[in-house]
């Protein structure tokens, strides 16, 4: 197997990893970054970004590809739709084996960020999806049930209506929608959007393919609502299943870190969405990779032998 | 070989002069296909006699109708000039791997 030395190894590739790997990199040292989808992480999910400073307006993509145009611009390392397959974590030894490489670096990174929550009841219904642009066109004419009050929820009820989709019902399970005001006054004023607050999906039934589901609210009650496809938009979970037993993580599966985004573990940070904190904005992210970055080339120098 | 974009129009006739090859079949802004591509950048990196394209659906949206893809990311695999095998769905290279030579 080839061995590759690095100074920094970021793992992942979102705003806060890119970010990390800009600094790295512009502080002279050898930086990789490894990411196992393209780079730019939920930024890619955004259709548009209006809160970037220094742009009124831009799509999350196009946002995410300048920002992986500085990072190789650097002469970052940049390895996409990479799997990682092992990864030991320890003070004096930090190495990760990705794709028959192993990488032996004196500092890590840890950005890998969050991943969309799975509906707990969709078992291996086909008819499950988790991406509106992806999957939406399969159901013009149709209906579908779209699970999530929040703006991805409502954001996404909207587009499937203007892809054709006949009927979208919009379920929350909380007793309010957490949607920005304005999308949800679009989305009730849309024909064929039907909209209920402290409302669960329950069970899938279907032989072949989802034909409806049962609704459960809040006071027990139960419906039947007969659905082709579900859209889930239920918020986002840690990624960090690779750092359990590695890292120190929170209650909820973040990863634990001081206030300059240092882990349990020396030399290894943790930056934006993987930590726990109250916002999550492509800002605060930065500021984490920024951080981190600045503190893994300190932890390099003082402890360079 | 590196993904090559081809018009819905031209896609039949590309088809048949692709002795083996990889349809991708895509939209602007999708996130997965976005991630597709790039695993099949690096599938491409490890099989250069197989040629990859890209069409994006929703230039022609009656080109995803022809090859029977109602989803994307979507990967039509080629053989002799023949469409044979449609997989809809985000994998990781060793997935693609595995899945391209078993057809």
């Amino acid at each position: 197997m080839e061995t590759r030395q690095v100074d920094v190894l970021i793992l992942g590739g979102g705003v806060a990893g890119m970010t990390a790997a800009v600094y790295a990199a512009r502080a002279g040292l050898r930086v990789t970054l490894l990411e196992e989808n393209a780079c730019g992480g939920l930024v890619n999910w955004t259709r548009v970004v209006e809160n970037m400073p220094s742009y009124i307006s831009i799509p999350g993509m196009e946002l995410a590809d300048r920002m992986a145009e500085q990072v190789a611009a650097l002469g970052v390392d940049v390895e996409e739709a990479a799997c990682i397959e092992e990864i030991s974590l320890a003070a004096g030894d930090k190495t990760v084996v990705a794709d028959d490489v192993r990488y032996e670096a004196r500092a890590v990174i840890a950005a890998t960020g969050r991943r969309p929550v799975l509906l707990d009841c969709a078992g291996d219904c086909c008819q499950v999806h988790y991406c509106a642009i992806c999957d939406g066109s399969a159901y013009k004419g149709r209906h579908v049930l779209v699970v999530g009050g929040g703006n991805s929820g409502f954001d996404e009820a909207l587009a499937l209506l203007d892809t054709g989709v006949a009927r979208v019902t919009l379920i929350e399970a909380q007793d309010r929608f957490f949607a920005a005001a304005a999308a949800q006054r679009a989305l009730a004023a849309r024909e064929g959007a039907v909209m209920y607050t402290s409302t669960r999906v329950t069970q899938l039934h279907g032989t072949d393919a989802l034909e409806s589901v049962t609704l459960t609210r809040a006071d027990g009650s139960e419906q039947q609502l007969p659905c082709d496809g579900i859209f889930v938009f239920m918020g986002q979970e840690p990624s960090t299943q690779l750092f359990r037993g590695q890292l120190e993580l929170d209650a909820q599966g973040y990863i634990v870190t001081d206030g300059l985004m240092a882990t349990s573990v020396p030399g290894v940070f943790a930056a934006g969405d993987v930590r726990p904190k109250r916002y999550r904005q492509i800002t605060t992210a930065l500021s984490d990779g920024t951080v981190a970055a600045l503190e893994a080339e300190r932890y390099i120098r003082r402890t360079a032998g | 070989m590196s993904l090559q974009t081809v018009t819905p129009g031209d896609l039949d006739a590309r088809i048949e002069q692709t002795a083996q090859g990889i349809v991708l079949f895509h939209k602007e802004l999708c996130p997965h296909c976005k991630n597709m591509e790039k695993v099949l950048a690096k599938f491409g990196a490890k099989n250069p006699d197989v040629e990859l394209l890209a069409v994006d659906s929703e230039a022609d949206p009656a080109v995803m109708e022809a090859y029977g893809v109602e989803r994307v990311p979507s990967l039509v695999i080629v053989r002799g000039g023949r469409a044979v095998y449609t997989r809809t769905g985000l994998m990781n290279p060793k997935e693609l791997t595995t899945l391209y030579h078993s057809v």
